[in-house]
């Protein structure tokens, strides 16, 4: 198990939302050894399990906000988002995650960074992946990159920092 | 209340809802809409694909139950070609969709839920969530959870290779056997699932039982319609997720049809509306009668109420003394309270768990021969199971190579919109007076559709960066007067 997650997030088959999906798969080589590459079509609290034990994760996803061009790299951090409430308890996300891991004193990675593309269609089961967001891609794979090697540049922890890793689940 | 716009791209989607409210002159609700974003082309995208992808391509368009959509099709290509799985076969089957369920109704109830009951529908917004829920049950519970959760999937894998994507299910059996240890594991996770659910009972007995303010809500007419409700049965009339036929009971309680699946187009109709992309389900024969209550409008529900209200009880001990107890607390049946969709869910989970249980123990699931090879030409083929958010219907037809020519699905949450939406309209009713709508009372309409769990976009996909809700408030002028974004 490496120290680094990178999680992509979203559904081949449903045009766009395919994005982080097919960002992961061309990360899979290029980052092996340096990183766990992981694909997934779950959403929420059902994620949770996928970040124990990683000191760091990159989560690549699609996004749609509609206020800036498709292609868009939105680099955002859990701080971006607001604060431990989830929309609703329905749509429980990274935030409330993120508290709940803290609050069970979970091994969870001390350091998120999220890479969301601005797509255009995450609807359309069975649609292709749209221009803008076929030529965003390689630079999506290329900021992952470039994150998880500042990762590696830091070099081995020491081991006063370990100790103040939160205990793990023992399950 | 915040307008602000927030990217949240981990709150993946069980599908996101619009609520538009229509006031009157007095600023009481004249009509509630909810509606919701739907994905589209399935159909058109299985056309010419074998059928046998289709458990493995359905499984993919439901980041949420995807084993429900991978069972509903693998039982749609028995069905298709004509063959009939050995017992051990269908008894792996519902051994992991058994486990499925109860890995999905635990986290529903603690993590999503939960927090309108064990928190309190009127708390303080930062509290409802599953935060709030530990601090008034305990942070062993959330470890406890988290824990069984990942026994669980790991159950899954181990006989299904993915939780996300299974790939047990083939036309005629299953794709692997278990072995002993295989089956030792599963009595571990089955023995420990029924401790579970016994402790989240007790749980819900002790928070929400005897609390007589959440009792008050469960039971007001607010979230009370009187509809009929669907659910699987076995050849006992007991509720049964895996294999049965479908029942149908009037809104007073009586058995009205029980057909197989392979008939539901005989007796479940689809009804259009020009202000919502979902399809509203209606009972054929007695006709769509708008948004109507009672015994002339076809409007019926599915989900874990129904099931209970659908069935004649629980196949399992504990399950159907559990059953019992809710018919007699909440006044005989059929019970019509929408939030008592929490409590029947709690029911259910133990129902799966001691199934699971009985399903583990049982010699057959480590028979090696797990598979009848289908011999016979595909046409047709229907398959049902009992989602955790209600009755699936797949339906495929193929030519004589097994290639699709039509698809169509029915998803749980389609069968239960039409009272979703009479829901959401009542509750807004209920709740909003002379105008006045604020946070609280924005969660007490959507605790009306949440009881239901539903789960529209019956896919994950990206979240648009405005929210997962958004409530319009218009004036009797038609006015927008008030914009609403749960934004997080």
């Amino acid at each position: 198990m490496a120290d680094t997650l990178v999680l992509g997030l979203g559904n081949e088959i449903i045009a766009d939302d395919g994005a982080g999906i097919f960002a992961a798969r061309a990360l899979t080589e290029r980052l092996a050894g340096k990183a766990d590459v992981v694909e997934s079509a779950l959403c929420g609290m059902a994620l949770l399990d996928l970040f124990l034990g990683y000191r760091h994760a990159i989560i690549i996803d699609a996004v749609q906000t509609l206020r800036c061009p498709p292609g868009t790299i939105h680099a955002l951090t859990p701080g971006d988002l607001d604060a431990v409430q989830a929309p609703s308890p329905h749509y429980a996300g990274l935030p409330e995650m993120l508290a709940l891991a803290k609050q069970l004193n979970l091994d969870f990675p001390q350091e998120i960074n999220i890479l969301a593309l601005e797509v255009v269609d995450p609807y359309t089961i069975g649609g292709a992946l749209s221009e803008p967001v076929k030529e965003a891609l390689p630079e999506l794979v290329r900021r992952v990159e470039e994150l998880v090697g500042q990762w590696e540049d830091s070099g081995p922890v020491d081991g006063n920092e370990l100790e103040k890793l939160p205990a793990g689940l023992s399950m | 209340m915040s307008s602000k716009v927030t990217v949240d791209p981990i709150t993946r989607l069980e599908g996101h809802g619009k609520i538009d409210i229509f006031l009157n002159n007095d600023g009481n609700v004249e009509r509630a809409y909810f509606q919701v974003p739907e994905l589209r082309g399935f159909e058109k995208f299985a056309e010419g694909r074998p059928a046998e992808e289709m458990p493995q391509i359905t499984s993919r368009i439901c980041g949420v139950c995807p084993t429900a959509h991978h069972m509903a099709a693998t039982k749609a290509l028995d069905d298709l070609y004509h063959v009939d799985p050995p017992a051990s076969a269908k008894k792996i089957r519902e051994l992991v969709y058994s486990t499925f369920f109860v890995e999905d109704h635990a986290l529903h109830f603690f993590f999503l839920g939960g927090p309108d009951f064990i928190v309190g529908p009127t708390a303080p917004k930062a509290e409802r969530n599953i935060l709030g829920v530990l601090g008034k049950v305990g942070l062993e519970i959330g470890k406890e959870v988290i824990g069984l959760r990942k026994q669980l999937r790991g159950l899954i894998a181990l006989a299904g290779g993915k939780v996300i994507h299974p790939v047990l299910g083939l036309p005629g059996g299953v794709a692997r056997t278990l072995s002993k240890e295989d089956q030792q594991q599963f009595i571990a996770g089955a023995d420990h699932a029924v401790e579970f659910a016994l402790f989240s009972l007790k749980i819900f007995n002790d928070v929400v039982l005897k609390n007589a303010d959440y009792m008050k809500w469960i039971v007001s007419d607010t979230y009370t319609h009187q509809t009929y409700y669907m659910g699987m049965v076995d050849a006992n009339n007991k509720v049964n997720f895996y294999d049965g036929q479908i029942r149908v009971v009037t809104p007073d309680g009586k058995e009205y049809r029980k057909f197989r699946a392979q008939d539901y187009l005989t007796h479940v109709a689809e009804h259009v509306e020009p202000w919502s992309y979902i399809k509203f389900c209606y009972l054929k024969e007695v006709g769509w009668k708008d948004f109507a209550e009672g015994p002339e409008s076809g409007v019926f529900s599915v989900a874990p109420l129904a099931r209970l209200n659908a069935s004649d009880g629980m196949a399992t001990p504990r399950a159907q003394e559990a059953y019992e107890g809710f018919f007699k607390a909440l006044g005989g049946k059929p019970v019509h309270h929408t939030l008592a969709n929490h409590w029947a869910r709690l029911i259910e989970l133990l129902y799966a768990a001691e199934r699971m249980q009985q399903l583990a123990n049982d010699p057959e699931i480590i028979n090696p021969v797990v598979r009848t090879l289908p011999t016979e030409t595909p046409t047709e083929g229907i398959g049902v199971v009992e989602a955790p958010r209600g009755t699936l219907f797949h339906h495929f037809n193929t030519d004589a190579r097994g290639v699709i020519t039509t698809a169509n699905l029915i998803v749980a949450t389609q069968n239960n919109a039409a009272r979703i939406a009479m829901s959401v309209d009542k509750a807004a009713k209920g709740v909003i007076k002379s105008g006045k709508v604020d946070d609280g009372i924005l969660n007490m309409v959507e605790m009306a559709f949440r009881a239901y769990d539903p789960c529209h976009g019956c896919a994950t996909h990206a979240l648009p960066g405005q929210m997962p809700l958004r409530v319009r408030i218009f004036d009797a002028q038609r006015q927008l007067v008030q914009e609403i974004k749960r934004d997080g």
